[in-house]
């Protein structure tokens, strides 16, 4: 692989393998009695990894737990040293994979921000010239001379991050730090990326928050079990990840279509569709952030035998918990009153039943909907289908907005 | 393609990241950091490090002096003839000796969360922690040399330039040997309990508490003199040069100068070797 000039962080034919004793010899004697070799397991935690980040890009790195996301970051931050293959990073570095790694409780704010400067490789005077700042961001001016173990862990991790911040790095690594801290802190953290980012400065993000990195990073690596999944444009990528799309080669920006997967449901089950449809009837696969969406379950009341309440569950991609709500008294009569209504027929006992959401209050991203179907009281399920339904919400307002759900305010000044 | 913050792997970058990143701020807040945090929260603070040296001084004293009779050489051509000062003179060094080890086998696997989380030079650990040590070793040396002048009347301010060359030559010896055990350590932890147990014997293994020419010259092991294989301890040359310039008043031989830069040199050298070695999968085992 050839790098250009403009590249920050190359990597080539890149592994990193792990020995995995399972009874580690701890002791000398040990391992003189068992030889010069120990017995070990070898488990690449990655594999023939070639990747480029430009200077300037914000590019983020996903995949599922355990996929060596944070081993790439710790052969990156050098750390660990690969066993194949080349990393090489261009320019200063500092790596936020643990806030605050380094602090001393006993020694004040003050002494720790010296220390922590000069274990990332700032000399004193360096530090004197930004020490306001750090102190300033970190909203710590009454408590800098006092020992940080009486640190709530809200000023410890400011205190990290403003020191890691304020390093000035070319090339700055993160792991998942912004899942620490109280909202507010988060705010100014991603303010503070932003005006990295608007720097020219080159940072990779490593999160299982895939909204944050669809916001944050230009470009979007997916590694899965140590090897190179899919890069590309953010959207493009974090949209297969959800969708655990299989993609071999380059991106190829068509994105495959949300679909309904009816082909999970059996002709023996009592659900026999799940649908999203517009106000007008007409059935869709992507619905617009805030707009009204119809969700449609059919299912076969007169096999049911009883009456029914149906269940739907909206779970983000990545798993969170969104909603759940269910027909309670509004489906009961439903199955004597359709049977007698429609008589006999192919079509007779089918029930339909809409919930209707008039503003969908979510944000833009990928969903996941279950359906199950309980007798009246609850007590009861008759059927089950998790994750039976992946749709997409797309953006519909102007302004940005991050988070779980869509807030539908509107600005007024004054 | 411009530097990465690595591990320098030719034999120039090797050189360049000894001489020209000698990582002194790291090493100067780490230092501060060993010192200030030791006695933080304790009520008699760096009374302990006095303390320390006067109770050994007064327990062998008493023991070796007074129980079994030793009897100190007689200092040539200072005509000195003081237990306490004879013993003093080697047991400070020895006592830097023993607690910069001690501590040093421990710093990396004490720093492991930092060692997981950060990339820095990790040689720095067992290094500032040898140098904490130092500086209280050359507020020790300057008390002793105080005390000895009022009580005694025995003035070795003129030797300092000497002892201070030991003294840094000594550094050295020790900033190897803790580069060995310290990432040994990482691997086995026995070396920890190894070195607790080998530093005793060590001890009095070395002149400190009697003089050499106690050791006998005429019995042989194997066909080697006893005191010959007793001059294999380094110790032994480091301890006979301090007395030589603080006791006795004069300069040490050539042959103990030539074993002490040639044991310090090999050291120091086996020392970083085997820390580079031992360095790649520290994080991974640590």
């Amino acid at each position: 692989m050839g790098h250009s000039p403009d590249t920050a962080v190359a990597l080539d034919g890149l592994g990193k393998k792990f020995r995995l004793t399972h009874d580690r010899n701890w002791t000398l004697k040990a391992t003189m009695l068992a030889g010069h070799r120990t017995r070990y397991e070898e488990f690449w935690a990655l594999r023939d990894l070639s990747l480029d980040v430009e200077h300037g890009q914000t590019f983020g790195i996903i995949g599922g737990n355990g996929s060596g996301k944070s081993t790439l970051l710790k052969v990156l931050a050098g750390i660990l040293r690969p066993d194949e293959g080349t990393a090489n990073v261009d320019g200063r570095l500092s790596a936020l994979l643990e806030l605050g790694a380094g602090f001393h409780p006993e020694l004040t704010g003050r002494e720790n921000v010296f220390l922590n400067g000069a274990i990332l490789g700032f000399t004193a005077r360096d530090i004197r010239s930004r020490f306001d700042d750090i102190v300033g961001f970190a909203e710590l001016d009454r408590f800098i001379d006092e020992p940080v173990r009486n640190y709530s862990s809200g000023m410890y991790v400011r205190l990290g991050f403003s020191v890691a911040i304020h390093v000035e790095p070319e090339v700055l690594l993160v792991d998942e730090v912004l899942a620490v801290g109280d909202l507010t802190f988060q705010k100014r953290c991603l303010e503070r990326f932003a005006q990295l980012k608007a720097e020219g400065r080159t940072i990779v993000v490593v999160s299982h928050d895939l909204d944050m990195v669809g916001w944050l990073c230009d470009q979007t690596a997916w590694i899965q079990q140590g090897t190179l999944r899919a890069v590309g444009p953010s959207a493009e990528v974090i949209d297969r990840f959800a969708t655990g799309v299989e993609s071999s080669g380059p991106a190829e920006g068509s994105i495959r279509a949300a679909r309904p997967a009816f082909d999970r449901l059996s002709a023996d089950d009592l659900v026999k569709s799940v649908g999203l449809v517009d106000p007008n009837g007409h059935p869709i696969d992507t619905v617009g952030s805030g707009r009204p969406v119809y969700i449609r379950v059919r299912y076969d009341g007169q096999s049911a035998g009883e009456p029914v309440t149906v269940a739907l569950g909206l779970y983000r991609a990545d798993g969170t918990h969104v909603a759940s709500i269910n027909s309670g008294a509004a489906t009961r009569g439903v199955t004597h009153g359709d049977r007698s209504a429609t008589g006999s027929g192919p079509g007779s006992g089918l029930v339909e039943v809409d919930y209707v959401v008039p503003a969908l209050p979510v944000q833009p991203g990928t969903y996941e909907l279950s359906v199950a179907l309980h007798d009246a009281t609850m007590r009861r399920v008759l059927e089950r289908h998790t994750h039976l339904l992946r749709f997409e919400v797309t953006s519909t307002g102007v302004d940005p907005q991050n988070g779980l759900v869509a807030l539908s305010g509107t600005w007024e000044a004054r | 393609m411009p530097a990465s913050p690595r591990v320098p792997r030719t034999r120039r970058d090797l050189l360049t990241g000894l001489i020209g990143h000698l990582q002194v701020d790291l090493l100067i807040n780490l230092t501060l950091r060993d010192l200030r945090s030791k006695y933080k929260r304790s009520a008699l603070g760096w009374t302990w490090s006095v303390l320390n040296p006067l109770v050994a001084v007064v327990v062998y004293s008493a023991v070796f002096s007074v129980f079994l009779r030793i009897q100190p050489s007689t200092g040539d051509p200072s005509g000195l003839r003081s237990y306490a000062v004879f013993l003093l003179v080697t047991l400070l060094p020895w006592q830097f000796h023993v607690t910069s080890l001690t501590e040093a086998t421990r710093s990396i696997t004490a720093n492991g969360p930092l060692i997981t989380k950060i990339w820095f030079p990790r040689w720095v650990l067992p290094t500032s922690a040898v140098l904490a040590r130092f500086l209280t070793l050359l507020v020790e040396m300057a008390v002793l040399l105080v005390l000895i002048a009022v009580i005694e009347g025995h003035y070795a301010f003129a030797w300092i330039p000497v002892v201070l060359l030991l003294m840094v030559l000594q550094l050295l010896f020790t900033v190897g040997l803790a580069l060995m055990v310290s990432a040994a350590n990482v691997y086995f932890r026995d070396v920890q309990h190894f070195l607790g147990v080998a530093l005793a014997p060590w001890m009095f293994l070395t002149p400190i508490l009697y003089p050499l020419n106690m050791v006998p010259d005429d019995r042989e092991i194997l066909g080697v003199g006893y005191r010959t294989l007793y001059q294999l301890n380094p110790m032994v040359s480091w301890a006979k040069a301090y007395r030589n310039a603080l006791y006795d008043l004069r300069f040490p031989s050539a042959e103990r100068w030539l074993a002490i830069v040639v044991a310090t040199a090999v050291v120091l050298v086996v020392g970083f070797r085997v820390f580079r070695r031992l360095e790649p999968r520290m994080a991974e085992e640590v």
